[in-house]
């Protein structure tokens, strides 16, 4: 009996997105038309993309481990940007706006937007802004800084059902992607692309954060509500094909483990997993953890076997 | 592939006799078909009909037992490609790699005491794994002797032997050389009775190799996948358990096999996340296998029953009578998510864990399952109220609104606090709300 295995044929495809424009160096992610990493049956013009993430202030919450590789650019966003991608050799950079939150400094949209603008001088890769979270203060300050980066098609993190209209309305206006982050809900992650449809969004300019759980804290959660998200999008549902973005760094080194034992291993468990559920955009803290997955990803789609 | 109930009607004597107390052989072949009935009740079912039906309801996947006694493994058995189509059934099992250490016993029972419980799972070192060498015969009665699983990683036809021999009544499993000629490791396999790992250059070899070692008399086999890098490996993983579940060979209906070498991570996640069902790991630290652990656990938890803690009360850190008393559900992603944060903050806290079927806060508050009345029961009933000396019970920020409730349940001076919508919000609350030290507050 010989064997043979038909190639999974499929109606839809993930959408393309192009992070960065302007004078950023876009980089483009999605396009793929079969499960995640099948390459043996699928075309992927695109391979997942990492950024790392950087901070306006010192971030309070990093562990030792990955505060290290960082050691003397803590919450200076312009040269841990030029470290993280001359010498670690991130696709793209996330800056998390930590210190604009309320109560971790309560730094002023001004402050965001001057932020971001040296990061922007100092290197040319696509840039992630991360809000400080829900509340007023996420609209005051993603707001600024889309108006003070015109053009650059940044990609603002996040909107979420409850709170989109604006984010919207300052993405379209200014030219950027919009995350649009659901909590680890396929009909919501549908129901806010509908929305974001609605007011004038191109999906061509979304993302969707499906939130992470970190291994050990949830990973099985989003790992299966990522695999339905792709499922549908392959099967033709037009509001649920937007690339997926990750934040595993900020999850990964939450767990407890981490600090006992190896955390970079914590967070490439975390990655790995979530590129197999369909992951394109992954936000790393440690560039061990970027360096180990650029190894695997580069072989996957680079065509020469390697090992 | 199950039979339709035409097909299962045409194996049938369509005879509408009534013997088996349906009105037609069609309405029996429909029950047949649908697994509601069994073949017993029909007298003059042919033996083909009995093959053929038999052959349809096996599962897609056989189980494979390694090892006897109490930490005997079952794996394989898997029915679904997603894990949310239902779920994935038998965890993988986790075997070390013994090398030829001088301290082999002491390693042995280290390995064996090693217990690490995590939300409601018990990690151990599921099996060993040796290497064949001069004294691995050795080596494998002093693992089996322990309790553990053994597979046996052959180098020569003859060190499988003289291994499999030395512990032939403990289920052994028998691993050739990748790529080596199957002939005299399965006569070893079947005349022994012991599981067999068969490998193959490509998909096509190796579902032969399965075919020819149950030709050949083996009754349990593994499949060692091939794939000479990650990309090759996750293609074979994929098709096997994809041509499992199609039926599309029954050479490719086994549990699959995977060697982690030293520093193969990615591959161990990928092997564990993507359907092997039984790994031998050469890295030896926690580092490595605490990770692995998790990730089992994540991708085999049922996904259609939420994880839950067992309700009572939980000591963060060495609290005492004057530490905060914190109130949450049994949902093991908010206990999680909570105890680690309340961790993160320094200050020793009881945290009481309530029995709200496994939900989370706001879920379990729309549900009925987090009334003031049924957490104050619980409470009581967990006697968390005896831990502190202050009378003050810290809520989780989303159900404020069961505060006064709570408060008339618990009674005999019983205040409730308020805390932050979220856990990570937990440090400025104690700082701001709760006060500077381990002292209760002075609330107004």
């Amino acid at each position: 009996m010989s064997l043979e295995l038909k190639p999974k044929k499929w109606a839809g495809a993930i959408r393309e997105v192009t992070l960065g424009a302007g004078s950023r160096r876009p980089v483009t992610v999605g396009g793929g038309n079969g499960l995640p990493l099948h390459t043996f049956e699928a075309s992927f013009p695109h391979r997942p993309a990492f950024a790392l993430e950087i901070t306006d202030i010192a971030p309070p919450r990093w562990i030792d481990t990955v505060r290290q590789p960082w050691n003397g650019v803590l919450g200076q966003p312009a040269a841990a940007a030029r470290r993280a991608v001359d010498e670690f050799g991130a696709d793209l950079l996330m800056l998390h706006l930590v210190g604009t939150h309320p109560d971790r400094g309560n730094r002023s949209p001004e402050d965001a937007a001057a932020d971001i603008r040296a990061v922007l001088d100092s290197v040319r890769v696509p840039l992630i802004v991360k809000g400080p979270g829900a509340g007023p203060k996420q609209n005051d300050v993603l707001a600024r800084v889309a108006e003070e980066c015109q053009g650059e098609g940044l990609a603002l993190h996040s909107a979420c059902q409850e709170e989109y209209k604006t984010l919207a309305a300052v993405a379209v206006a200014y030219g950027h992607v919009l995350v649009a982050e659901s909590p680890i809900d396929m009909n919501i992650a549908k129901q806010l692309n509908i929305l974001l449809a609605d007011a004038s969004m191109d999906l061509r300019r979304t993302l969707i954060d499906p939130l992470t759980g970190g291994l050990g804290y949830g990973l099985e959660y989003t790992y299966s509500v990522m695999e339905r998200i792709r499922l549908a999008a392959l099967g033709g549902d037009a509001m649920l094909n937007s690339p997926m973005i990750c934040l595993v760094g900020e999850e990964a080194w939450k767990a407890k483990e981490v600090k006992a034992s190896g955390g970079v291993h914590w967070e490439v468990a975390t990655a790995f997993a979530l590129i197999e559920a369909g992951a394109e955009v992954l936000v790393l803290r440690h560039p061990e953890s970027l360096a180990r997955l650029r190894k695997q990803v580069d072989c996957w789609f680079g065509g020469d076997t390697c090992r | 592939m199950p039979l339709t109930g035409l097909q299962v009607f045409k194996l049938l004597p369509n005879t509408n006799c009534r013997e088996c107390g349906y009105p037609t052989c069609l309405a029996f072949a429909m029950k047949l078909a649908a697994g509601k009935e069994s073949l017993d009740k029909c007298p003059y079912a042919s033996p083909e009909a009995c093959a053929a039906l038999g052959a349809a309801s096996a599962p897609p996947i056989r189980g494979v037992t390694v090892g006897r006694g109490p930490r005997a493994i079952t794996v394989g058995e898997e029915t679904v490609f997603f894990r949310h189509e239902k779920t994935f059934v038998r965890r993988p099992g986790l075997f070390r790699v013994l090398g030829t250490a001088a301290d082999r016993d002491a390693l042995l029972d280290a390995w064996r005491a090693l217990r690490i419980e995590r939300a409601g799972e018990v990690f151990q070192v599921d099996g060993v794994a040796i290497p064949e060498s001069p004294g691995s015969p050795d080596a494998a009665a002093a693992a089996s002797e322990r309790g553990f699983p053994v597979a046996l990683l052959a180098a020569t036809p003859e060190g499988a032997t003289a291994m499999a021999e030395r512990i032939k009544d403990q289920r052994p499993l028998l691993v050739p050389p990748a790529g080596a000629d199957l002939g005299a490791y399965a006569s070893l396999a079947a005349r022994l009775g012991v599981p067999l790992v068969v490998s193959g250059a490509d998909l096509n070899a190796l579902a032969t190799a399965a075919m020819d070692a149950t030709r050949a008399g083996v009754t349990d086999i593994l499949l060692e996948p091939p794939g000479a890098d990650l990309r090759g490996l996750h293609h074979s993983l994929s098709a096997i358990r994809r041509g499992a579940l199609d039926r599309i060979h029954p050479g490719l209906g086994h549990p699959v096999f995977l060697r982690i070498a030293a520093g193969e991570f990615e591959k161990a996640v990928v092997g564990i996340t993507k359907f092997a069902s039984l790994l031998t790991i050469e890295d030896h630290g926690g580092e490595t296998w605490l990770p692995l652990w998790t990730l089992r656990q994540n991708i085999y938890t049922d996904p259609q029953k939420p994880l839950q803690m067992q309700p009572g009360v939980y000591s963060i850190g060495e609290p005492d009578a004057t530490s905060p008393l914190l109130i949450t559900t049994n949902f093991s992603l908010t206990y999680f998510i909570v105890s680690t944060e309340v961790e993160a903050t320094g200050l020793a806290c009881h945290l009481a864990v309530v029995d709200a079927e496994g939900l989370s806060v706001l879920t379990a508050w729309s549900a009925g399952k987090f009334s003031g009345d049924r957490v104050a029961k619980s409470l009581r009933a967990m006697q968390a109220t005896e831990r502190v000396s202050h009378r003050i019970a810290i809520i989780p920020g989303y159900v404020s609104v069961i505060s006064g409730e709570l408060e008339d349940a618990l009674g005999d001076g019983w205040r409730v606090l308020v805390g932050p919508q979220e856990a990570s919000d937990l440090a400025p609350f104690f700082r701001d709300v709760w006060g500077a030290g381990d002292k209760p507050p002075n609330l107004p």
